[in-house]
């Protein structure tokens, strides 16, 4: 393996939006708004950006084709934008595009945005593809809810753990993420719920309920990146520094091959076993401080803690219910409220964590700050558990 | 009357048949409830069979022919109901059955005399020849002919050897509007039932029996069982008064249980008399619709498929959700919200690459004997790392288990909810499929599955639809009645 990329970046800026149903903004609204205080942040001048990506994975219904859009919002003048798309882990394409522009020093200050307008579609949930391609010939026409549910079927019957049993460890992951997502001002769901109401909520996808569901919202991320070298002279001292950064793309084996048992998510192993060896990573349970997994459903992140190393195979249920993850407990997982309530606008969910990861490095997170935060790692998913993109990235303090 | 010509039928046989029956039956007596206030509907008592959202004619007949084994080289669908005025079904059937695409095709259609009609020529001919029927015909609420229709398919195999033997035939062409339907009247337009009765009755069904079983040299007392397609429901009684015929009418049992299944009314009844009579018995089999084919076999060995056609009967579940019959059968539209209104277009050009090994449901075997759907250029197997041949491998009659599986209820679904998920077939290939014919109990990791062929995509916009196969309950619970 190469070197990596490990202290090569520093992100010096970074903005988020409110994320949510925001029937006042508009896709450029949005990337305005993320990029302004992000440039705050940086202490730039919009003219400093030499290079930009914009993540964006639907543009069919919302901010439209190609990186223009971006370009236009944020009157870039004359530089190089880029759009780039990969399904729900789009975010994290948009950093890792502009971290590797950093790293291989073609520029100083790049730029990565993710936004997405989904609430123009009229309804909830996400658009159906409607290509009338060779995979619309046999593949089935599941929503997102049903792929992810699958997991849970699989998950149970390859460690024999009680369908209710499940369920309830599934339900925790929920309520966790609205305690935290209660306590975060820009996020979509803001209201802690008890766990009867999450396990009597009314059935989506066997056996995802309505609570153990994400929302689907508006919102844009953004982050700008430079050197180490240049964030010292910016007057950072310890730069927030991108650890690793690793991508997994399924080559099609666990939709096609017989070695795959639907319990867990194999992009996401491969991974983060990759991201750990770039950050130097030997015991992810005690070396990250805490860490924002894509949880767009809860029985993602349930399987995730084990994809991830934070949990053995077939604990993770009794390590949730334990809580462990939970904000008070040992490693403590969408402490932002992660997508099932901070949000998910699919282009920007990867900025959005990094975000978070972000704050708690600076201690700016107020209520939702840990007393130290030394390193921490975002997990973002794209596609469904058997044909899938997966995103994890490390960030800590440059000391 | 043609057939009169009596003559010496060279040696041809049915070698096989095949029937099916779509899961749901209605129970007519809900039906009669739901429309009581109207006193409107038809027959209270029994059952009809209701196709799935996702059947239609051509699957039905496929799934009716997929028990014959063989190569014929030539197919017949027959059907009154086809989805397709320009697309030929038999068409889609040999590429449905993965037959070779030089067997010779022909739709047939005109009346629901058809299927019976075309296994009459195949049988005067020389080609082995399958013959498959399916229908599903529409009806408006209220009219006899809704509770009185069912779905289903029905199949049979014309050989040089077989199980039973032709040994009379006679034909009658005849225009008795008893019913019809036409492109400015699709639903069924009926005339006065005793004027049917008595007409197909006394000049259309008794004279054409009659001379078949005088070229068979088998008196009408010697017909141990019916496979007679009645015009209207008793008409078999009348029929065997005149003629002094006592054997059962199978299709009369079949109109009560399943309902008038159209062209594959006759041929499914055949199929159950095949598995009930034993060798030596002789069988009537006739088709009615603007006229008669009468058909006099005798049974010379066990019929392949007989017993699973009878076992086919008996199998289904019962419902008594009128209005889910309706929005089934499409007699009632429902506004099933924005999620519904997904564009399903199919493009040609994709269909002309991949559209065969869709329907046929045809994998590759790779260089290593790994088995994967659909084929690809660079094998999916982990450790393969360039271009390989692949050998093509059907998937539709493998077994399979299930790996994961959901029932999505937020997706849209014409019959919710929308069950689907990763099943692992036998010989190594692994595929994420829709599920279908939920009988209740729901699908669970392990379930064994079996293949159905049905309808993927729905373009109803442009009337177009594209099949594909589902994964079904390796077994169907038996039915009380």
């Amino acid at each position: 393996m190469a070197n990596g990329i490990k202290d090569k970046v520093a992100v010096v800026g970074m903005g988020c939006t409110a994320f949510g149903e925001r029937w006042d903004k508009g896709p450029d609204d949005l990337m305005v708004d993320a990029f302004e205080e992000a440039l705050a942040d940086a202490g730039l001048e919009r003219a400093q950006i030499e290079a930009a990506w914009m993540g964006n994975a639907l543009d069919d219904i919302n901010v439209g084709n190609s990186a223009l859009p971006l370009a236009h919002a944020l009157r870039l003048k004359g530089i190089p934008v880029s759009r780039v798309e990969n399904m729900c882990a789009t975010g994290s394409e948009a950093l890792r595009a502009a971290s590797y522009a950093v790293a291989s020093g073609a520029v100083d200050f790049a730029l990565a945005l993710g936004v997405e307008k989904l609430k123009d579609t009229g309804y909830g949930g996400l658009p159906l593809r409607t290509k009338g391609l060779a995979n619309d010939l046999w593949m089935p026409y599941g929503s997102a809810p049903g792929a992810f549910a699958q997991l849970a079927g699989a998950y149970g019957a390859r460690h024999g753990i009680a369908s209710a049993d499940l369920k309830r460890a599934m339900a925790h992951v929920s309520w966790k993420s609205h305690q935290n997502g209660a306590l975060n001002p820009k996020a979509h769901l803001r209201k802690a719920v008890d766990m009867e109401t999450i396990l009597e909520a009314p059935m989506i996808a066997d056996p995802l309920g309505l609570f153990d569901c994400c929302g689907v919202s508006d919102g844009a991320a953004c982050a700008i990146l430079t050197t180490p070298d240049i964030a010292r002279g910016l007057g950072r001292a310890n730069p927030v520094t991108v650890k690793a950064i690793q991508l997994c793309a399924s080559h099609g084996w666990e939709m096609q091959y017989g070695a795959w048992d639907g319990s867990f998510v194999a992009t996401t192993r491969q991974a983060a076993k990759r991201a750990y060896a770039e950050a130097g990573i030997g015991n992810p349970r005690a070396d990250l401080s805490l860490v924002e997994a894509h949880d767009c459903f809860s029985i993602t992140e349930l399987v995730t803690m084990e994809d991830l190393g934070l949990a053995d195979d077939g604990r993770a249920p009794f390590e949730i219910l334990d809580g462990r993850f939970d904000r008070d407990g040992a490693q403590p997982c969408q402490i932002d409220g992660g997508l099932k309530c901070f949000g998910h606008p699919v282009g920007a969910s990867g900025l959005r964590m990094a975000y978070e990861i972000y704050s708690q490095l600076l201690g700016r997170a107020g209520e939702r700050q840990r007393a130290r935060v030394d390193m921490g790692l975002i997990h973002n998913l794209g596609g469904a558990p058997f044909n899938s993109v997966a995103a994890v990235s490390i960030l800590g303090r440059l000391r | 009357m043609s057939g009169n010509d009596v003559q010496k039928v060279d040696e041809r046989f049915v070698a096989g048949v095949g029937a099916y029956a779509p899961l749901l039956r209605l129970e007519r007596s809900a039906a009669s409830r739901a429309l009581k206030f109207s006193g409107l509907g038809g027959r209270a008592g029994g059952r009809r069979a209701v196709a799935g959202w996702d059947e239609d004619a051509l699957t039905m007949a496929v799934e009716a022919a997929r028990s014959l084994t063989g190569a014929p080289r030539a197919v017949v669908f027959a059907s009154t109901s086809a989805p397709f005025i320009e697309r030929s079904h038999a068409t889609l059937l040999v590429d449905a059955l993965a037959l070779d695409r030089e067997t010779r095709t022909n739709d047939v259609s005109g009346s629901r005399r058809c299927a019976v009609s075309a296994l009459l020529d195949a049988l005067l001919g020389a080609r082995e020849t399958l013959v498959a029927a399916g229908e599903k015909r529409s009806a408006k609420p209220g009219s006899p002919q809704q509770l009185a229709f069912g779905d289903g398919g029905a199949a049979a195999l014309a050989s040089d050897r077989g199980a039973a033997r032709l040994i009379g035939h006679a034909s009658l062409s005849h225009d008795l509007v008893d019913i019809y339907a036409s492109r400015e009247h699709p639903d069924p337009y009926a005339a006065e039932e005793r004027f049917v009765r008595e007409t197909a009755v006394a000049r259309v069904m008794v004279p054409t029996i009659e001379k078949a079983c005088a070229m068979a040299g088998v008196g009408p007392s010697k017909i141990a069982f019916a496979a007679v397609h009645e015009p209207l429901a008793g008409c078999w009684r009348d029929m065997a008064r005149a003629m002094g015929m006592t054997a059962p009418n199978l299709a009369s049992d079949l109109t009560q249980s399943l309902g008038d299944l159209g062209a594959a009314h006759a041929l499914f009844a055949f199929s159950i008399a095949c598995a009930k009579a034993k060798p030596g018995d002789h069988i009537l089999l006739a088709g009615f619709g603007s006229g008669c084919d009468a058909l006099v076999l005798e049974l010379i060995g066990a019929m392949p498929g007989a017993n699973e056609a009878a076992a086919m009967f008996r199998s289904g579940v019962a419902f008594d959700d009128y209005v889910r019959f309706l929005s089934l059968t499409g007699e009632l539209d429902l506004d099933w919200g924005v999620r519904s209104e997904f564009a399903q277009k199919a493009q040609a050009t994709v269909l002309e690459r991949y559209g065969r090994d869709m329907i046929g449901f045809v994998g590759g075997r790779d260089a290593k004997g790994n088995v994967q759907f659909p084929k690809s250029r660079v094998p999916v197997r982990p450790d393969a790392d360039g271009l390989e041949p692949m050998q093509d491998v059907r998937l539709a009659d493998e077994t399979a288990r299930i790996v994961s599986a959901t029932a999505d209820r937020l997706n849209f679904t014409p019959d919710p909810p929308f069950w689907f998920g990763l099943v692992q077939f036998d010989n190594g290939a692994r595929v994420m499929m829709e599920f279908t014919d939920f009988d209740g109990k729901g699908f669970c990791v392990g379930d064994a599955v079996r293949m159905r062929l049905r309808i993927k995509s729905h373009d109803k916009r442009r009337g177009f639809r594209t099949y594909f196969w589902k994964a079904a309950p390796a077994q169907r619970p038996q039915i009380e009645g």
